[in-house]
């Protein structure tokens, strides 16, 4: 009995190299029959948390399966000059290609993390934090971990209702009467505490509202840099442009 | 002394350019920004690197805490490694400002065996390489750089400038060099990671820990 930790393969190749290692296997001496089946045990372990990229381990198990298939066969091939063809032979030159790859890009990595010791001008402008933003976020957590936590989401979700339909409760043109009141209360108001503990259809439907009363222009919207979360909405006492202001009235709200 | 000063001043715009800079400054921009504005003779490259050698002496005699490095095929100010914890609380930054494994690897293919069509690197990976190539595409680490003569013309990959400054190296020619095969398998250091999985295997087997999956063998 023995444990894989799934998180460690970036393929199925650089799980063939676990199992040679692993065993102190000959690379050049591969028992592939052995290997073969521990191989296809991982396989189907990974079909069982479907991952998207099964499809390439079970390529490789299938590749592993013909050469075994080939090793039994009394009869093998030869190359030009009558020296018989290892079955295997293809299989370990790409694993020899690709372990020269992975300590590539080991070195890689080393440089790249030496790099970042160094801060360059024009890093504030967002360079350093856009690079930093789009680097993929390496979970601690094994894929078994996520089939759980996975399982935990869907059990709960199928307990609740499903395709209920319901009318919203709210129109914007009441909204935006709500709005106006709460404006002639008070002249200034931020967004947050005009739907304060409201549900979402409410939230939503008036932030429909002050759209269309800012639109109208009725209303003032003021930002704040330090609280880029929030707006506020404002009283706007009407302006000379009565023309203006008249078309738009008789396009706005309904009243 | 006339020669002297000359190459003084020569020494003081390139301080200048690199300085006001936000990417790597090449020696052709630095002689060319010299020679428009004096009108003197155009100084050697080997008086750019002399005078970048000069200037970071200098300002490792007077503890200054940046350098003129060579990246990316030019020349670009950054502070040294020591200052990197205050730089990283001022940036808010984390420390693992790593690419993924899977990034790594695939950015190792491109690099090396660059110009490289997809089915190439998903060869020499064993795995779908689409999403990474995608990733470091859009990272600008890796670059489309042409059409492969071969059936369907398949794109070819290529890295970047951003590449090598990121990987802070003058030029491809530095990338370290793959290992020979022989020399790999000769390395102890493949044993010594045969004898750690080894003792992972062991661990594995007493621990009970959920982190794993359990196979029977």
């Amino acid at each position: 009995m023995y444990r894989i930790q799934l998180q460690e393969f970036e393929g199925p190749l650089d799980l063939l190299l676990f199992f040679i290692r692993r065993d102190e296997l000959d690379i050049y001496d591969i028992p592939v029959a052995q290997i073969a089946d521990e191989f296809l045990e991982y396989v189907r372990h990974l079909e069982r948390v479907d991952l998207d990229g099964v499809g390439d381990f079970i390529y490789m198990a299938a590749l592993l399966i013909r050469i075994k298939a080939k090793m039994l066969l009394p009869v093998q091939e030869t190359d030009e000059e009558g020296e018989p063809v290892d079955p295997r032979r293809e299989l370990v030159d790409r694993l020899l290609e690709y372990v020269r790859f992975k300590e590539g890009a080991q070195q890689l990595s080393e440089y790249h993390e030496r790099r970042t010791e160094h801060f360059t001008r024009g890093l504030a402008s967002g360079e350093a934090r856009q690079f930093l933003d789009e680097m993929d976020v390496r979970l601690d957590v094994s894929v078994s971990d996520l089939v759980t936590a996975l399982r935990r989401v869907l059990t709960r979700a199928s307990e609740e209702p499903v395709h209920e339909v319901r009318r919203f409760e709210y129109t914007v043109e009441d909204q935006q009467e709500y709005v106006l009141a709460q404006l002639a209360i008070k002249p200034k108001h931020s967004f947050a505490s005009l739907v304060k503990g409201r549900s979402k259809p409410f939230i939503i439907t008036t932030f429909l509202a002050v759209l269309e009363l800012a639109r109208a222009e009725r209303i003032w919207l003021l930002t704040e840099s330090t609280r880029i979360l929030d707006f506020y909405v404002s009283r706007r006492e009407p302006s000379g442009k009565v023309e203006q202001k008249k078309e738009w009235l008789s396009n706005g709200a309904a009243a | 002394m006339d020669s002297n000063l000359i190459s003084t001043d020569f020494e003081t715009v390139v301080e200048a350019l690199i300085f006001a800079a936000d990417e790597p400054v090449t020696e052709e921009m630095m002689l060319d920004v010299y020679v428009e504005v004096t009108g003197r003779q155009r100084p050697t490259g080997q008086e750019v690197g002399e005078s970048i050698e000069r200037i970071n002496s200098e300002y490792a005699r007077t503890g200054r805490p940046f350098r003129i490095h060579k990246w990316a095929g030019g020349y670009r100010m950054a502070t040294v490694p020591g200052m990197a914890p205050f730089l990283r609380v001022f940036f808010n930054e984390s420390k693992n400002r790593r690419l993924s494994p899977s990034l790594v690897e695939t950015l190792a293919v491109v690099a090396y065996r660059q110009p490289v069509t997809r089915p190439e690197v998903d060869f020499i990976r064993g795995v779908d390489a689409d999403y990474a190539i995608r990733r470091l595409m859009e990272l600008g680490l890796i670059e489309i750089v042409g059409r492969s003569e071969s059936l369907g013309r398949p794109l070819l990959y290529g890295t970047t400038p951003r590449f090598l400054d990121q990987l802070g190296i003058g030029s491809l020619d530095e990338l370290p060099q793959l290992r020979d095969i022989e020399e790999l398998l000769n390395d102890p250091s493949f044993n010594r990671e045969r004898a750690r999985l080894f003792s992972l295997r062991i661990d594995e087997t007493e621990s009970e820990t959920g982190q794993a999956l359990q196979a029977e063998s």
